[in-house]
């Protein structure tokens, strides 16, 4: 069993995402923000984590950046996704060691899945 | 014999009538000539001043017109030599044009001579050493050692001030009469006076263009080919940060544009290439901008190829860059705003075609987040279309009398099931002296209700309390006292300056118990472009913020103001008026 941690403020993401990805191999948690992530990677060791840029009271950026100072960079892959395409925003992510960045509307539920199975096989 | 003393009678007659014509006609002569001197005179007097228009032009040079006016004087009056000085601010200027050649020592007489008269009328000392002397005309001849004998100065005066001698000369005695040197005083004053004229044109166009490039906006330097500064204005001094500096060079550029631009090269290669350049934008001490380089070229016909130097205008884009920085991050979050909800309609249906793997899922649990996904994304195309025709000018209101406190309480029942759901005490209190009906646009102003009331719900933690207060402000009454008379208690005063130029108008307060706006942010709420930085402001909303810029629009369309009162951890109140009479926003 693998881990996928999903940070979105958008609930209708989460619960598809949820329905999507399949759980006799995958454990799913999410969490509304930053925030509410940092608390959940305590106890649940995601092997993948699900971005999302736009969150409030901890943004995706400020949550990178906390997961890179206390577990170091590129220990846990994380997949951006986003449904802002902004250069910047890519860039910052890129910098920080991210593995992957999609925007939301321009994927399908199985092609996120699919990207979480290839990045968990490497 | 009578008729020899008749005959020599005869004789002598018509010799002395012969000799009285013949003294006549040389008198007539006389006057003939005269004239035609006269006349020769003018001539000459008309032909100078012609060709001192034609040579000269719009020329300012005060030594070119001397040599004009040197180089024919000798058809009009005799002189060894014609010879001027010119005061320039290092040296004095001799020239000298011989008519015939003469000893060196009568040069020497002259400008000695000359000198010391220059020197008494601008009552100053000038040593022989600071002459400048230029000869031209026939040569100097050692054996012809005759002294100057006839001498006349006259004094070359422009603009009131001395700016040089005229002098002629010659080794013959007595030659300088009243008539010559009349007409010699004429030429030159003439020649003065246009030259005057001409300089003062030149210095109201000089002062009006200074003034022009003193007050320009964008920054303006213009250098020689040498790259000497020859004319800067403030503004390109601000741009290099040397405002208080008075003497700046293009160092001064080229150490404060920080590479960013290359200045001399730009400007070397303008006057080379006599070609304009027009820069990228660049950044200098936080400020934008984008500059041109132009070559100067002369306008004198003489020197058509001539380049003097160059300019280089440094045009501020700060502005510009700023509001196209707002402008791609408003699109961007409206870009973002719209793909949320189509990107969760999409996936929602994506697993009503094929069914997810997690078990006990419903389609109606899709359906509902179609639902709700389409309404939000509704809600925000019709504010983006109201922000747009708030932008156009074009948003609409109608009036009608409606009953303020009827509206407020439809808004309550909206939004009590929510308010409730979170424990939020949702209260109205409409002031006694508020008129049955007062004219607004019922949608409209519910709309601004809705936006009002969502917000302070979003806002106010479980437990608080949100009220809506309605009162009347009446000209030359506070309208704090009228609050308080309704026993209503704000977490802010409203402000009363506001207020109090405004008619008898409706006011309307939303009042909750949040989190409460620091005050660098209130102003900037009701701004449609500001809400990117609202994530800062309300850390934990999101949204396009757009609704308070409609709400804004809405009432000023009604002729009212709206604005905020905060207290950072106490509440905000969101207030509105409307005129009770109809005016014209």
């Amino acid at each position: 069993m693998k881990n996928v941690l999903i940070l979105d403020d958008d609930a209708a993401f989460i619960d598809t995402m949820k329905a999507s990805i399949d759980t006799t191999q995958y454990t799913v948690v999410s969490a509304g923000n930053g925030e509410e992530g940092l608390k959940k990677l305590e106890d649940f060791k995601p092997d993948i984590i699900l971005l999302d840029i736009l969150m409030p009271k901890m943004d995706g950026i400020e949550f990178l950046k906390k997961l890179n100072e206390k577990y170091g960079e590129g220990k846990t892959p994380v997949l951006i996704t986003s449904n802002s395409s902004s250069l910047e925003k890519i860039s910052e992510g890129v910098s920080l060691g991210i593995c992957g960045y999609v925007v939301k509307s321009n994927e399908s539920l199985q092609s996120i899945v699919d990207i979480i199975d290839k990045t968990l096989v490497k | 014999m009578t008729t020899i003393i008749l005959l020599s009678t005869l004789a002598l007659l018509s010799l002395g009538l012969s000799a009285f014509l013949l003294l006549k006609e040389y008198q007539s002569k006389g006057v003939v000539q005269k004239r035609e001197q006269d006349i020769s005179r003018r001539m000459y007097e008309l032909a100078i001043l012609k060709e001192l228009g034609d040579r000269v032009g719009y020329s300012l040079d005060v030594q070119q017109i001397v040599d004009i006016i040197t180089s024919s004087l000798h058809q009009f009056i005799e002189y060894a030599a014609v010879s001027y000085m010119l005061l320039e601010p290092e040296k004095v200027v001799f020239k000298m044009h011989l008519e015939r050649s003469v000893h060196r020592r009568f040069v020497v007489d002259v400008r000695d001579r000359m000198l010391s008269s220059l020197g008494a009328l601008l009552d100053r000392e000038f040593k022989k050493d600071s002459v400048k002397e230029l000869l031209s005309g026939a040569i100097l001849i050692e054996d012809l050692d005759e002294p100057v004998q006839s001498f006349f100065n006259i004094p070359l005066v422009i603009a009131d001030k001395v700016v040089g001698i005229l002098t002629v000369a010659d080794t013959k005695a007595g030659l300088y009469k009243e008539e010559e040197m009349t007409i010699l005083y004429k030429l030159i004053q003439q020649a003065s006076k246009a030259v005057t004229r001409l300089q003062e044109v030149v210095k109201t166009e000089q002062e009006k263009v200074s003034a022009m490039v003193e007050s320009m906006e964008d920054g303006v330097v213009m250098t020689d080919a040498d790259y000497r500064i020859l004319v800067i204005n403030p503004a390109a001094k601000r741009v290099i940060g040397q405002e208080k500096k008075t003497e700046i060079t293009i160092f001064d550029f080229i150490d404060n544009l920080g590479g960013k631009m290359d200045i001399r090269g730009r400007l070397e290669e303008s006057v080379k290439l006599k070609k304009a350049y027009v820069s990228e934008r660049f950044e200098i001490r936080d400020k934008f901008y984008q500059s041109f380089v132009f070559p100067v070229k002369t306008s004198s016909p003489l020197n058509a190829e001539g380049v003097l130097g160059g300019v280089v205008i440094f045009h501020d884009v700060t502005r510009e860059v700023e509001l196209e920085r707002v402008r791609e991050d408003f699109t961007s979050m409206i870009v973002h705003e719209l793909r949320t909800p189509l990107s969760g309609i999409q996936k929602a249906s994506e697993l009503l075609k094929k069914p997810g793997k997690k078990a006990g899922s419903t389609p109606k649990q899709y359906i509902d987040i179609i639902y709700q996904n389409s309404s939000g994304m509704l809600d925000l195309v019709n504010d983006i279309l109201d922000a747009a025709k708030l932008q156009a000018g074009k948003f609409e209101i109608s009036r009608e009398p409606a009953d303020i406190a009827d509206v407020i309480d439809n808004r309550i029942a909206f939004f009590n099931l929510s308010a409730a759901d979170r424990k939020i005490g949702l209260t109205a209190s409409i002031a006694d002296t508020v008129p049955k009906t007062v004219p607004f646009d019922v949608q409209r102003i519910k709309q601004v209700l809705n936006n009002l009331i969502s917000n302070a719900l979003k806002f106010t933690a479980e437990g608080g309390t949100l009220s809506i207060a309605a009162c009347m402000h009446e000209p030359g009454a506070l309208v704090n006292a009228s609050i308080k008379k309704m026993k209503v208690s704000l977490p802010d005063v409203l402000p009363e300056e506001r207020m109090a130029t405004l008619p008898r108008s409706l006011v309307v307060a939303v009042s909750d118990t949040g989190m409460g706006i620091s005050s660098e942010h209130l102003p900037e709420l009701f701004s449609k472009f500001k809400q990117l930085d609202s994530k800062a402001l309300v850390p934990n909303i999101k949204g396009t913020g757009l609704g308070l810029a409609i709400a804004k629009g809405i009432i000023e369309g009604h002729g009212g103001i709206i604005g905020v009162v905060s207290k950072v951890g106490v509440g905000s109140t969101f207030y509105f008026t409307l005129p009770v009479v109809q005016t014209s926003p």
